[in-house]
């Protein structure tokens, strides 16, 4: 029975990567009230990014570093030249990224092609773990996303720049009133939260082919986790994702994708239902 | 604005209708087979157009997965038609039949959908990526499910047929599409000017305030869901007739999000201007498409996003609207 801890290694660090994209979505949304539907494609942007770097021949690991910076340069572009103007159409926003994403995604056909690209593996070897051999890179892929989402729950619990974000979170006009400039927030944020999902590209070009249609593979997943685990807080991000993260990778080991993913969107549906505020309970903030 | 003033909005409104009408109705006296087929399926589109226009546009209802009702139609059309529902023969395989059948399996299938999240309170964004990950889904099962064609779908679809006669001559098909076209718009405009489009109208508008005067909210967007799932299922039946072919790729995500792209350009407050907004992208697209490839769609989705943030009415939104400019 060898295959039971690689299964569970690997659906968690499927997990780990699903919960970094859900959690720039969540904080864009929490803050902003933005759905940023271009978020799989700044996902894209970070595995290209990788893509690009690795076939100039600089290799992985610069692509890695390189991916959030571009990406969340690409976000406070898109803040500064279309979110700004609509956040008092907060609905429309949504349409706006629609556009934006399509337009993302058509840029890269343009340049990269529309077939499926592969990147060499940046850590081929093997991990002896005393039961099991497991790839070295998915161990550092596990690293790397706890201790990003362990930064931003830093951030958000531990600093000032958290604390003002939470103060807008919990009473946008109060918290403008205190004079807490909301419009500087508002673009930290969405560079963040862009930078993280380009971040969770970089880290996971490595180990799929990275097509023009990937995005939306990790965007649909990781708004399923954001209404599974409710959008509230935080640490609703934690329990969707894993409910969301791991049925979908041991449903599709056990059976096939396809299946995997009705079964994961029904799940999600029925929680709607009668868990309207997520499985933790938490409030929604509408 | 100032030179139609001798003309009312409603006037205005009515003439354009009226223009737009006997253009299509004139359409094929320029006698060229190959642009009138398109056309034929044009107006399908803009049929499903209309129907996504009267829950975003009236019921402020954001449905990102749209083509998954013109999917089922189409796949119910083609399947009763070729005979291939197990247990239906003879007049259970006529085109009245499926028809008719294809507008209440998709009218159900939404009912069901609609019941499990508008009774989970989701609206707004959570309800538009729920329903786009439906037509994810549903576009993945029809690529796996080898009965219905897989990856390639279904061909040889029988033509369209009433009682007895076959329906051969495009022209023929052309103007009973058309036909069926007008009626549809006919009877959605009257919904939308009944007391129900009103009501309707006050959901979008301003949901808790319509609950306080004692309406059940889920219900009516249950039920305003269902009627435009029903007519794009009627679309999609209409489509696999024009089209002769249904695929995967008419149940998912790129036709869903086509369909939302011709409504906000064409103007999505308006039944006739997304229509519109349909037939004219269509039109372009068959006239560009070829000469711009890849930038095509790069352009219109630039063109989506400006249309979003300086004319959220849309392009023919303003010039239908009957009430003033605010």
């Amino acid at each position: 029975m060898a295959d039971l801890p690689i299964l569970l290694l690997n659906s968690f660090s499927y997990i780990l990567v699903l919960i970094l994209v859900a959690m720039g979505l969540v904080i864009i949304f929490g803050l902003m009230g933005v759905i940023n539907m271009a978020h799989g494609e700044f996902f894209l942007l970070g595995a290209y990014t990788v893509v690009m770097t690795d076939s100039l021949g600089i290799g992985f690991w610069p692509g890695l570093i390189l991916a959030p910076i571009i990406v969340g340069l690409v976000g406070l572009a898109l803040e500064y030249f279309c979110i700004r103007f609509l956040y008092d159409r907060v609905l429309d926003t949504i349409l706006a990224t629609w556009g934006v994403s399509i337009a993302i995604k058509q840029l890269i056909i343009i340049f990269f092609g529309p077939a499926g690209l592969m990147v060499n593996p940046p850590l081929p070897q093997l991990v002896n773990m005393g039961l099991i051999e497991y790839p070295a890179y998915r161990l550092f892929i596990m690293l790397a996303s706890l201790s990003v989402i362990g930064f931003t729950f830093f951030i958000f619990l531990k600093t000032d720049m958290g604390l003002a974000a939470r103060a807008v979170i919990a009473n946008r006009n109060m918290a403008a009133s205190l004079g807490i400039n909301t419009r500087q927030i508002y673009r930290n944020t969405f560079t963040f939260g862009s930078a993280l999902a380009g971040l969770a590209g970089a880290i996971m070009a490595p180990l799929m082919s990275c097509d023009p249609q990937m995005g939306l593979g990790f965007f649909i997943p990781a708004f399923l986790a954001i209404l599974v685990g409710g959008t509230g807080s935080l640490s609703g991000i934690l329990a969707g994702g894993m409910v969301v993260g791991g049925s979908d990778s041991i449903i599709s080991y056990l059976f096939s994708p396809v299946s995997s993913q009705i079964v994961v969107f029904t799940l999600a549906v029925i929680v709607i239902r009668i868990k309207p505020q997520g499985i933790l309970g938490t409030k929604r903030n509408e | 604005m100032n030179k139609f003033a001798f003309i009312s909005p409603n006037g205005r409104v009515n003439i354009i209708r009226i223009f737009v009408l006997i253009a299509l109705g004139c359409f094929p006296l320029l006698q060229d087979a190959y642009l009138l087929s398109q056309l034929t399926v044009f107006l399908v589109y803009g049929l499903f157009a209309m129907s996504l226009s009267l829950i975003w546009g009236y019921g402020g209802i954001l449905c990102f997965g749209h083509a998954v009702f013109f999917g089922i139609g189409a796949y119910i059309m083609a399947l009763t038609t070729k005979g291939m529902i197990p247990g239906m023969t003879g007049i259970f395989t006529s085109t009245l039949f499926a028809l008719l059948l294809s507008i209440a399996g998709t009218a159900l299938f939404a009912s069901i959908l609609g019941y499990f999240l508008f009774s989970g309170r989701l609206s707004g964004p959570y309800f538009g990526i729920v329903t786009l990950a439906v037509a994810v889904v549903a576009e993945r099962i029809a690529t796996k499910w080898d009965y219905i064609g897989g990856f390639n779908g279904l061909t040889n679809i029988p033509a369209f047929s009433i009682g007895g006669y076959e329906v051969l001559d495009p022209l023929v098909l052309f103007y009973v599409i058309l036909g069926i076209c007008l009626i549809l718009y006919l009877i959605s405009d009257r919904i939308v000017n009944a007391p129900f489009g009103t009501i309707l109208s006050a959901v979008r508008d301003n949901e808790d305030r319509v609950e306080f005067f004692g309406y059940n909210i889920a219900n009516l967007k249950i039920l305003i869901f269902s009627i435009s799932a029903g007519i794009a299922g009627l679309a999609g039946a209409l489509f696999a007739v024009a089209a002769e072919f249904v695929s995967p790729t008419i149940l998912g995500f790129s036709l869903s999000t086509e369909v939302l792209i011709w409504v906000a350009l064409g103007g999505r407050e308006i039944l006739l201007a997304a229509f519109l907004g349909a037939i004219s992208v269509r039109t372009i697209e068959a006239l560009l498409s070829d000469i711009l490839g890849y930038y095509w769609i790069l352009g219109l989705g630039v063109l989506f996003i400006l249309c979003v943030m300086f004319f959220p009415r849309g392009l023919f939104g303003q010039l239908l609207s009957n009430k003033p400019r605010n």
